[in-house]
């Protein structure tokens, strides 16, 4: 399973993005991540979930999940996100800042 | 739009009150909403705006209250209130600020633009201030502003610039007037229109001409180390910071190098560097206080002339025609207005 984030927006406009791959991380990190996809209903959440009344500089996050040839890719606002998507989104993001290299301007 | 039935009743319900159900609802309630959310579809405007009203009631005259979360998150945010209009200063400098800033960015529309407050009614300003944990963060939700405190490793805390906070509560007053929508053109221009009066909240302050003024958006809000000072730069788009974490400014200043992306809602914060560019241009051209005359302008645009689906050459023929009504037809600042969308290549 390899699911990358990209979360973009925000009143800075930055963008910050990483790719987790399980089978680069340690066992115990490629079980959490299994577990969160799973709790996430990941593959039947709406592939865009946005509101029609986008708050300003709120965050927009971008996920895509491959796994043994099946694709998904989710779009979700911050202001309208599942709360069963968020630990996933969470846990992700922190990848995100401990890693750093995945950070670029866009 | 489609009406929206449910428990037997012909309802519009607002997006904010489906975002709530959306996420605190039972399942099969969050799952409705959601779709209605998603594909139903709303029309920002009076309808929504009403929606708001009850939480921030019309007071007649300048009325903030700030209020502390406390590092919580929360939707609608929530946090116990301290200071409110006419309260002695903080010990707490981001309730200072808020409130500060609030007062200052009043100031600027009542005693400029003659307008009251977010809705020209009085509204009550609202801010929450320690938004969740690290968050990196500040933003309008609709009918209060909510800063977050930052990293402290990227960010520093966002309620440090004066021109964060005329940004956030701009977006109150662009949802009120123009309502532009939060995506692709009108979406830069949502945006560009807060960096342009977050900006103006900024020189008014500081009593800076447009010559003297620096133009940046967030300058001090990059912590020390970060190769960079500030996340945006009017004068000159795409050159605010280039850092190996952050990489570098995207904004381009003109057309040809517009971004089309589907993040950031159609690259809001990278394209508004177009709309913010003519801005300057005109600004520096009209000469004196950016606020005076360019800001009047831009302002009477958004309130009159811009629609919620206004694009970037519907902004350039309002607030042309703005500045000829204003100032005549030929005169140095319709011809500045209209040199500056020639500029950035709008027309």
């Amino acid at each position: 399973m390899r699911i990358s984030i990209e979360r973009s927006g925000g009143f800075a406009g930055l963008t910050m993005r990483t790719t987790v791959d399980e089978k680069e991380v340690a066992a115990d990190e490629a079980l959490k991540l299994r577990q969160l996809v799973e709790e996430a209903n990941f593959f039947n959440l709406p592939g865009k979930i946005v509101s029609r009344s986008p708050q300003p500089d709120r965050f927009q996050y971008e996920l895509r999940l491959e796994e043994k040839g099946r694709q998904y890719a989710v779009m979700v606002s911050e202001e309208v996100m599942p709360e069963k998507l968020k630990p996933l989104v969470k846990w992700l993001m922190e990848k995100a800042r401990q890693t750093r290299k995945g950070t670029e301007s866009r | 739009m489609r009406p929206i039935r449910y428990a037997g009743i012909h309802s519009i319900i607002p997006p904010y009150m489906l975002e709530e159900i959306a996420k605190r609802g039972k399942p099969h309630q969050q799952d409705w909403a959601l779709r209605s959310l998603t594909s139903a579809g709303f029309i920002r405007g009076q309808r929504y705006a009403l929606g708001i009203l009850p939480s921030a009631a019309p007071v007649g005259h300048k009325s903030r209250t700030v209020y502390d979360c406390k590092r919580k998150d929360g939707q609608p945010p929530t946090g116990t209130l301290a200071r409110k209009e006419g309260d002695p200063r903080s010990k707490d400098v981001a309730v200072n600020e808020a409130y500060d800033g609030a007062g200052a960015t009043y100031e600027l529309y009542d005693d400029i633009y003659g307008r009251n407050s977010i809705d020209n009614r009085g509204m009550a300003i609202v801010s929450y201030v320690h938004y969740d944990v690290d968050y990196d963060n500040a933003f309008w939700d609709g009918s209060e502003m909510v800063y977050g405190d930052g990293d402290g490793e990227i960010f520093a805390r966002f309620t440090k610039c004066i021109d964060v906070i005329g940004h956030e509560l701009t977006h109150g007053v662009t949802q009120y007037e123009a309502n532009l929508a939060y995506s692709d053109q009108p979406g830069a221009l949502n945006e560009s229109m807060s960096d342009v009066f977050g900006s103006l909240v900024k020189q008014r302050t500081l009593k800076q001409t447009a010559a003297k003024a620096d133009w940046l958006i967030g300058a001090g809000l990059l912590m020390p180390k970060i190769h960079g000072k500030a996340l945006r730069s009017m004068k000159a788009p795409g050159t605010a910071y280039d850092d190996p974490v952050l990489g570098k400014d995207p904004q381009p200043a003109t057309m040809k190098d517009y971004v089309q992306t589907t993040s950031d809602n159609g690259g809001v914060h990278i394209n508004s560097g177009i709309p913010n560019h003519a801005f300057y241009l005109a600004a520096i051209k009209i000469g004196g206080n950016a606020w005076t005359k360019a800001g009047k302008i831009w302002y009477i645009a958004l309130q009159d002339r811009l629609r919620s689906k206004s694009n970037f050459a519907g902004a350039a023929s309002a607030t042309i025609s703005v500045a000829k009504d204003l100032y005549g037809n030929g005169s140095k600042e319709m011809k500045a207005v209209q040199n500056a969308w020639k500029g950035v290549g709008v027309i």
